[in-house]
């Protein structure tokens, strides 16, 4: 090969490498992007004043007089809209079948769909659910269903060979020749007077309870779940895995015992999480019985024992980072082999036992697949300490994959998911931080 | 000469010495020894932990074997876990998690390995410090924050405009590595040529193989644009998102083995004259072989493990997609499977539907220690080479 090519081939391997690593970053970028930029959105947003409402009603936050003045000015704005509808309503009821049969079904079809842009008309019966009782909260949504109150939409299937296609056609077709042609040009124009956009920041989204399947408030009831599972988790994880990591580094002599030890603890690491979950069902909930079903404690016992043999490596590494000096002096000066780990071994290894419990506890809270069985369930109050014991909790990474896949209207919860997945990665990215923080500190030290 | 014996031991206990006294030692030893058995049965805990893991999935694993058998399982695609007459036929699902590891494999490996080499031989250290952290973050993501992605973000994009993607894909991959490919055999296929007709020649060779595979790209890249994608959520997606999730730990391990691999070999292979792509493609990879192949099983395992991901975005279809190979469709994974069905069968009494999940689960747990058991050996066997 002439020098050139082997030259241009050297170029192109660390040019490979490089672009991986840039794929890497890149992936990593686009990744979190949408969860920071849309998550924040479940917090900071343009409220209508319906958001208000709720608020006000549901958790008495707000100004109720200055909210009773906008609330007058709205149904002003909306009541245009109400007359049209009567009036029309009045001339169907006074016309012949034909025309009744044939203006009856728009019009119960534009009235629903008004009922979900604004709220239940003014007069009409309060509705069982919540989310009917209210119009849109969030400017967003109202400009999406502002589209299906001013559009059909239709499905073509004319074409064998493709799917069927969508065709949007305007509702003010079906009342050609009608006065309420204009009801459309006025919704649309005055939408804002009829809601009220408004930039708000909505904080309390992160301490609020939900109300109606995560139709309206915030998850609360999610985090604080999230956060038993994964304090409980440390909390039965931590001694163990210290405990075990002393007796590892410090101990054990290098027998056949000490070889299968260190096999079982990668083994556990390499248990798959689901599998973990069902053990978890079989074994502290089906047999035994720490809680009649589903709880807390149970969640918890099955995440400690998952990330056991992380917190068990890290532990020993700290250890082992710690100089050979440190223990030849201790027992030079007559300490025993106790009381050398105890009072120096311990202290100085702290900060990097400290690393991975940071880690693990990121871990823990991520982790969805050992609490499907053992601890989560979808819709739930938040809990005090003692019902953790019996209790089952909703939590953070359960309640995404729950809204994201098996609630009612998915999309109308959207930011509430991204929400929830902003919550949770943050918390995992802060610990993260956090360990990478404390780590370059130890080395620095062990350097120094 | 026992009188003398007598007093030299009275002396040895009137002399103040060191040495504890008698109960005082025995004591001591004794709290040494329940320490060291507490240190011992804390420890072994997880020991036990993974015992009880295997006995208790097996144990209710055990029923559907004993009911159904096995050939059913394995070999039918039958899978009708709810039906009046149930079949569970799981050759489908295990051919979804085969698939989408395989997909996962096929992503995580190459980005990893060239990744890795990078860290630990080109670029410096002030740039790996950075580095670095950007690989704990990837594997700190939660699995169900990955999955939301999958779902939310990449399935639409996926369904709308998947085959435009995978076709500017086809020319961003293909079009370097044709390139360097052809400069290479028109390089060496004219090497024994005569001086004067080589430089000609050797153009010549590179414009026919260029034209080539220009050609063959068009094609592919139209053939690819032209695909029609029915649904985001499949094969290729998990895939993808499997990989990424799998490629931090591919990176870290194999860096680790092409550390180990000494100074030595690279500066002989620098000696003799090689680049420093000869050096790490000849000499340290294959010296980094086993650690690299242990990163791969690492990785594998992490991949047919997952849950969130292919719970969400894999379809979820119990079906083996044709041909084989077709990362378009839907399919389902082991993993899945317990997680969807567990909800539905009666997690109490113990119907058919709940064992023949945990006959899934008892499958993943033995090829997860398979798999452990099979990179431990490596990595010891590796060190041991290079230590010896």
């Amino acid at each position: 090969m002439r020098l050139q090519t082997r030259k241009l081939l050297d170029r192109a391997f660390a040019g490979s490498g490089v672009l991986a690593i840039v794929l890497m970053a890149a992936a990593l970028v686009i990744l979190l992007a949408p969860m920071f930029i849309r998550g924040a959105g479940a917090i900071v947003f343009t409220a209508t004043v319906e958001h208000r409402r709720v608020m006000l009603e549901k958790f008495e936050r707000g100004n109720r007089e200055k909210l009773e003045g906008e609330i007058q000015g709205v149904l002003t704005a909306r009541k245009p809209i109400y007359d049209m509808i009567a009036d029309f309503e009045q001339r169907l009821a006074d016309s012949d079948a034909r025309e009744r049969a044939k203006y009856g079904k728009p019009l119960k079809e534009l009235k629903k769909a008004l009922q979900v842009l604004l709220g239940p008309a003014p007069g009409s019966v309060r509705p069982m659910l919540m989310r009917d009782q209210y119009g849109q909260t969030r400017w967003d949504r109202a400009q999406v269903k502002l589209a299906r109150v001013l559009y059909r939409e239709e499905w073509d299937y004319s074409d064998p060979t493709k799917g069927g296609l969508k065709v949007l056609k305007p509702r003010a077709a079906d009342f050609a020749g009608t006065p309420m042609e204009g009801l459309f040009p006025y919704l649309e124009q005055n939408l804002d007077k009829m809601l009220l956009p408004r930039r708000t920041v909505y904080w309390q989204f992160l301490t609020d309870e939900s109300f109606d399947s995560h139709f309206f408030g915030g998850i609360w009831p999610e985090i604080l779940g999230t956060f038993y599972l994964t304090f409980g988790a440390m909390l039965l994880a931590i001694p163990m895995g210290v405990i075990a990591a002393i007796y590892l580094t410090e101990y054990a002599r290098e027998t056949r015992l000490l070889n299968l030890l260190r096999t079982c603890i990668s083994t556990l690491a390499g248990v798959p999480s689901i599998v973990f979950g069902l053990f978890g069902l079989a074994f502290f909930i089906n047999t035994l019985k720490v809680s009649h079903s589903k709880s807390v404690l149970a969640g918890a016992m099955t995440l400690s024992l998952m990330v056991l043999p992380t917190v068990i490596r890290a532990a020993e590494e700290a250890i082992r980072a710690v100089p050979h000096t440190y223990r030849e002096a201790a027992l030079s000066l007559g300490a025993g082999r106790w009381h050398t780990v105890r009072s120096i071994i311990l202290p100085a290894a702290l900060p990097g036992i400290l690393t991975g419990i940071v880690i693990s506890m990121g871990r823990a809270a991520g982790e969805t697949a050992p609490i499907i069985f053992t601890a989560a369930c979808s819709v739930g109050k938040p809990l005090a300490v003692w019902q953790t014991l019996t209790q089952q909790t909703p939590a953070l990474s359960w309640n995404i994959f729950n809204l994201a896949t098996e609630h009612e209207a998915v999309d109308e919860v959207r930011h509430v998911q991204y929400g929830m997945v902003l919550v949770l990665v943050s918390m995992v990215l802060l610990l993260n931080l956090a360990a990478i923080i404390l780590r370059a500190r130890v080395s620095k030290r062990l350097r120094a | 000469m026992s009188e003398d014996a007598s007093v030299l031991n009275r002396k040895r206990q009137e002399r103040p010495s060191l040495l504890l006294s008698h109960t005082a030692r025995r004591r001591q030893r004794l709290a040494a020894a329940m320490g060291n058995g507490f240190l011992l049965a804390v420890t072994s805990l997880s020991t036990l932990a993974v015992l009880f893991i295997f006995y208790f999935i097996a144990r209710d694993a055990w029923p559907f074997f004993r009911v159904e058998g096995i050939k059913e399982f394995f070999t039918s695609v039958r899978w009708y876990p709810s039906a009046e007459n149930a079949e569970f036929g799981a050759l489908a699902i295990f051919v979804g998690s085969g698939l989408v590891t395989l997909g996962a494999v096929l992503v995580a490996v190459p980005l990893g390995v060239a990744a890795a080499v990078c860290l630990s031989d080109v670029l410096p250290f002030s740039v790996r410090q950075v580095v670095k952290p950007v690989i704990e973050i990837l594997a700190a993501i939660p699995s169900v924050a990955y999955g939301f992605f999958a779902l939310v973000v990449l399935a639409p994009l996926l369904q709308q405009s998947g085959g435009p993607m995978l076709g500017v894909a086809v020319w961003i991959i293909g079009a370097p590595v044709a390139a360097l490919a052809i400069v290479v055999v028109a390089d060496v296929g004219t090497d024994k040529l005569p001086d004067r007709v080589r430089p000609s020649v050797r153009w010549l060779t590179i414009c026919v193989l260029g034209a080539g595979a220009f050609l063959g790209l068009m094609v592919a890249g139209k053939a690819l644009t032209g695909l029609h994608i029915s649904s985001g959520t499949n094969a290729l997606n998990v895939s993808i998102i499997l990989g990424i999730m799998a490629l931090p730990t591919v990176v870290s391990v194999s860096e680790d083995a092409l550390q180990a691999v000494g100074r030595e070999l690279r500066e002989g292979s620098y000696a003799l004259g090689a680049t420093r792509a000869e050096t790490l493609l000849k000499t340290v990879l294959p010296a980094a072989g086993s650690g690299i192949l242990a990163a791969v099983i690492l990785g594998v395992m992490r991949a047919i493990g997952e849950t969130m991901v292919v719970w969400m975005a894999s379809g979820n279809a119990a079906q083996i997609p044709s041909p084989w190979y077709n990362f378009l469709e839907p399919v389902r994974t082991l993993t899945a499977t317990i997680a969807g069905d567990m909800g539905e069968a009666d997690q109490v009494t113990g119907s058919g539907r709940y064992h023949v999940l945990f006959a899934m689960a008892l499958c993943l747990l033995v090829f997860s220690f398979m798999c452990n058991l099979t990179s431990e050996w490596i990595i010891r066997r590796a060190r041991k080479k290079v230590g010896g």
